[in-house]
């Protein structure tokens, strides 16, 4: 292959929240481009700084993460100056799109495992931070992968870690309300059975501070806390 | 009598405001009146505006049925907004709503205050089913209907952006309303000094915010390296750009095609701004709420009651009890379905 032919953009794959996703080649491989384009919305010193931390904080949360047995996307380059990381392509399908068309006693086991994998990502000191149904993605050979680490931090503190689980609960309460009682207590299931193997198991703590999270938000009857 | 149609009787009294409207079974708005409690000092205390709302409910009531060209005895239906706010005054349009259907011996139903924000918004922007940034002193809330309710996709997890930015404002010597003289301010300025930008998911926390942008106040360099203006752009950009993020990353997950503002902070043209840009960048339509129907009013409840009504019918007058502290995505929205 030609050096000057070795990297390039295919085609656009899909538009994010706050990055375009393009389709490409890196020498040889099949990837992914994740550009966090301006934000015209924001002023340029601010949207300058949030892309760049955003860039470089995804790029090591995905390569130090990988360490753990975490299934993320290999990285092959981070380029912090234009906000563009570029990773391994992993073909499948958003958990989000795959919810309606896969039977309850296959989603129940897609989240156990996820729980498993977010509990080695807490084990390890590291909270998501967006951890919702658009950034799990399912393979056709029905491996899980996370995807999305740009609100990755670094953290051991059992708050953090539940407010990691508080925003899963929320999302899916509010996007898959039907399945939410199955899956989500699949996903606690998992998350707590990796805990086990751990020497300081904190799962058990984590878990119970999603209801006093839960409690300090708005509009919530004194009798309900 | 002129109007010869069905008429629904809306009592907004969540907060400072206390409104009357007074609209037709056909949508058609006949007349809103509002009065508002405007603080000497401080923020909302509610026996103030218990006080200030006792004094006046009959006079805006007398005067929305004038505006209407109609009689008390023409109302069909009484709506009046039972949820969320502040106690004390939820009560006063609670039993205000509750006296006018006994005497007129017809309906009353009770109304979730944000729920109705977003219907008046549905009637008035003409949009079926939008992403609605909600934005006032009293809520920051990301919303759209899901699975028959209306799920929150983001909130603030301590204060309100009205709040906060009504907060900042009092504390530098602005009177209420503060949002509109922070907005002015803002325009001054190009100078941006760093905040805290705080975005959990979709949900948000601007108390930061407002601690660093009282220090900046406080700080021996203020007046001398940069001003007023400069914070009160700061502060905008900041807490602005966070709403952006946040409403988008609601729009790229729900892929709604509309994009509906709406609440008191919604009359701000730079946050019109931001949101009309991700809006376009995701090929979704977006509406601001005229201001008159984005503040807290009368319409929006009855509006809002009558769509009720017109689902699930009459509503036992024991039931028409308040709850201050009511989600509104706890609550099904039938005529949705």
């Amino acid at each position: 292959m030609i050096a000057s032919n070795a990297i390039g953009k295919e085609k656009l794959l899909r538009k994010g929240a706050e990055a375009n996703l393009y389709y490409g080649y890196w020498f040889g491989k099949k990837v992914i481009f994740k550009h966090r384009i301006p934000k015209n919305y924001r002023i340029s010193p601010l949207d300058q700084s949030i892309r760049t931390m955003r860039t470089l904080n995804e790029g090591r949360a995905l390569i130090k993460v990988k360490e753990y047995g975490v299934n993320v996307p290999q990285v092959y380059e981070i380029d912090a100056h234009n906000s563009i990381i570029i990773m391994k392509y992993i073909e499948g399908q958003k958990l989000k799109d795959l919810m309606d068309k896969i039977p309850i006693s296959e989603k129940v086991s897609i989240f156990k495992e996820v729980g498993q994998q977010i509990a080695t990502l807490h084990i390890n000191g590291h909270v998501h931070g967006d951890i919702t149904t658009s950034n799990i993605i399912i393979t056709n050979k029905k491996k899980i992968f996370l995807i999305d680490f740009g609100l990755h931090d670094y953290s051991d503190s059992i708050e953090d870690k539940s407010v990691d689980l508080h925003l899963f609960k929320r999302v899916l309460i509010s996007t898959h309300g039907s399945d939410f009682l199955p899956c989500f207590k699949s996903f606690i299931e998992g998350y707590r059975s990796e805990y086990k193997s751990f020497e300081v198991n904190d799962s058990d703590q984590i878990i119970r501070n999603i209801t006093v999270i839960e409690n300090r938000g708005r509009y919530v009857k004194r009798d309900d806390k | 009598m002129k109007v010869n149609t069905n008429l629904v009787l809306g009592i907004e009294s969540t907060a400072h405001t206390w409104s009357v409207g007074i609209m037709g079974f056909d949508g058609r708005v006949y007349s809103v009146v509002n009065d508002t409690f405007f603080p000497e000092k401080g923020g909302l205390h509610p026996y103030l505006v218990k006080e200030q709302h006792l004094n006046n409910f009959m006079g805006v009531i007398h005067k929305a049925l004038i505006e209407a060209n109609c009689r008390i005895r023409d109302i069909n239906l009484i709506a009046f907004s039972k949820s969320p706010g502040l106690g004390p005054i939820l009560k006063i349009g609670a039993q205000v709503a509750r006296m006018l259907g006994q005497l007129l011996n017809i309906p009353v139903i009770g109304v979730n205050h944000c729920i109705a924000h977003i219907e008046i918004g549905r009637l008035m922007c003409k949009v079926d089913d939008p992403l609605t940034l909600y934005v006032s002193g009293g809520n920051t809330i990301v919303s759209a209907y899901e699975s028959g309710k209306y799920q929150i996709f983001g909130e603030t997890l301590d204060i309100s952006i009205g709040n906060m930015i009504d907060m900042f404002a009092r504390d530098v010597g602005l009177a209420h309303p503060g949002g509109p003289k922070i907005e002015k301010l803002a325009q001054q300025s190009k100078r941006y000094l760093p905040l805290p930008y705080i975005v959990k998911g979709m949900d948000l926390s601007f108390s930061g915010i407002y601690t660093a942008a009282k220090r900046l106040i406080e700080s021996e360099d203020y007046s001398k390296d940069y001003d007023l203006c400069d914070v009160a752009y700061s502060l905008q950009e900041t807490s602005f750009a966070m709403l952006t993020e946040v409403t988008e990353r609601a729009l790229a997950h729900t892929e709604k095609k509309e994009v509906l503002l709406t609440g008191g902070v919604a009359a701000n043209t730079r946050l019109q701004e931001m949101i009309s840009y991700i809006s376009k960048e995701h090929d979704a339509k977006f509406e601001v709420v005229p201001l008159k129907y984005a503040g807290d009013n009368g319409i929006m409840i009855a509006w809002t009651g009558l769509l009720r009504y017109r689902s699930e019918g009459e509503q036992d007058i024991l039931t028409t009890i308040i709850n201050p502290k009511e989600r509104m995505d706890k609550l099904t929205v039938p005529w949705r379905g």
